[in-house]
């Protein structure tokens, strides 16, 4: 009995802490996915990679905006989002402790503006993916002059572009002949 | 008849097996909540899960995690329970027996909705022959999300149903603001170039390491221009792995063709 008491006093306990002190995560775990509103710009990369449809993007083209939601209550934390976004702005954080009473703390939402198109006055993307679109083709050294067309050409709405086009090939074909 | 469209919650009403809250089971359900003087215990509702919950709750019943300290117990019968867990994505052909358990467990009760199948569907929410959730027709309590919730998530999940912790969660609703831009993320280096570092960490190393690698790589060549050899020796000197000497020997190798060529 001695020895039995001398063996699990040697031992220690095993039992961890949790929930007086805080519990360690191993390296690599996924939580949480966190997102930063300011680096997003709603392309919807995550929304589309995303398996149980956890990530949604809904479109109001009347009043402009465009939501990205985030239901925690769905998610499976497989990371795809992370994956996929092109400027970092959802990264898994170690973060865990998510039990809720209420449903609709589970939600994370925010909106984000729409570009209305130069011709037709529709809206069609979002500002800050036209924005970084731009940024980019500034980064990869384009000159002034073809920046200035990128920039009329990034404000058109793709039907817009189409109707634009037929007029355009019609001459081009004509010049031809 | 055929032709209406009826609500899941409508078929909850017109059931047999109806919920018909009476305002003392809520005071008493408070009360439960608010101060619970003795043990509780726990029976679980597989309505449809993959077993990766069950595992879980286990898994907080070891030693290591030990759920029992807190008195928390998992009992065999609804009968004897004052916690039921739903577990899984709800089933059709559980909706009945789901709601069995609920009439057979005592008042006051609290429901849970274990793991994400449980507070949604999960990834099955938009199957045929899913309710998508456990809310759907039964009144939940506590939400416990994850897929499956880890052992210390369902440990937190219990101590805020009991009292012992706050909430952390909070519902957050961003609106974009003004001057508001994305930047670019590494404007000192060449867009083609770092386009066709990250593809081919991505293609060498995959989606998710890729992009860590490909991180890294950059970091490097962002920090000092100058010195990229010297540095990369150095960095994967330091992680000492041959996996990731081989794939950053390749990106070194890209980096190099592009100085070469501009």
């Amino acid at each position: 009995m001695l020895k039995l008491i001398k063996e699990v006093l040697k031992v220690g306990e095993a039992t961890l802490p949790y929930p007086f002190k805080p519990v360690e995560v191993m390296p690599g775990f996924r939580g949480k996915p966190h997102h930063d509103p300011e680096r997003c710009m709603a392309c919807a990369a995550c929304a589309i990679a995303c398996p149980p449809n956890a990530l949604s993007i809904t479109t109001d083209l009347d009043q402009g905006i465009q939501t990205w939601s985030l239901f925690m209550g769905r998610c499976i934390y497989c990371g795809r989002c992370e994956e996929v976004c092109p400027t970092g702005a959802i990264t898994l954080s170690p973060d865990f402790e998510l039990a809720v009473m209420n449903k609709d703390d589970l939600y994370e939402r925010a909106d984000y503006k729409l570009a209305a198109c130069r011709r037709c006055g529709m809206y069609f993307a979002p500002l800050k993916e036209i924005e970084y679109v731009f940024t980019l083709l500034q980064q990869s050294g384009l000159p002034e002059e073809g920046l200035a067309n990128a920039r009329a050409l990034l404000e058109v709405c793709p039907e817009c572009k189409r109707k634009n086009d037929v007029p355009k090939m019609v001459r081009l074909y004509q010049e031809e002949d | 008849m055929f032709g209406d469209k009826i609500t899941v919650q409508q078929i909850a009403e017109r059931s047999a097996y109806a919920i018909h809250p009476e305002p003392e089971t809520a005071q008493l359900k408070a009360a439960l909540l608010k101060d619970i003087q003795r043990s509780v215990y726990v029976y679980r509702v597989d309505c449809g899960g993959c077993n990766g919950c069950e595992i879980e709750i286990f898994a907080a019943l070891t030693p290591l995690f030990d759920v029992e300290r807190f008195g928390i117990k998992v009992v065999s019968s609804p009968r004897h329970a004052d916690v039921l867990v739903y577990t899984g994505s709800m089933t059709r052909s559980m909706r009945v027996p789901a709601l069995r358990a609920y009439h057979a467990a005592p008042d006051p009760k609290i429901c849970v909705a274990y793991g994400a199948c449980g507070c949604s569907g999960g990834i099955f929410h938009d199957l045929y022959c899913v309710w998508g959730g456990a809310d759907k027709f039964i009144p939940i309590d506590l939400y416990i999300p994850g897929c499956p919730p880890t052992p210390a998530a369902t440990i937190y999940g219990f101590a805020i149903a009991l009292g012992m912790l706050g909430q952390k969660m909070k519902a957050t609703h961003h609106v974009q603001g003004e001057d508001e831009h994305v930047p670019p993320r590494h404007p000192d280096i060449p867009l083609a170039l770092r386009v066709n570092i990250e593809r081919e960490a991505r293609r060498l190393a995959g989606y998710l390491y890729g992009k860590q690698i490909a991180e890294a790589f950059l970091q490097i060549l962002e920090n000092n221009p100058k010195q990229v050899a010297e540095n990369v020796q150095a960095y994967l000197v330091r992680q000492d792995d041959p996996r990731l000497t081989e794939i950053v020997t390749r990106l070194e190798g890209l980096y190099q063709t592009h100085q070469g060529g501009s």
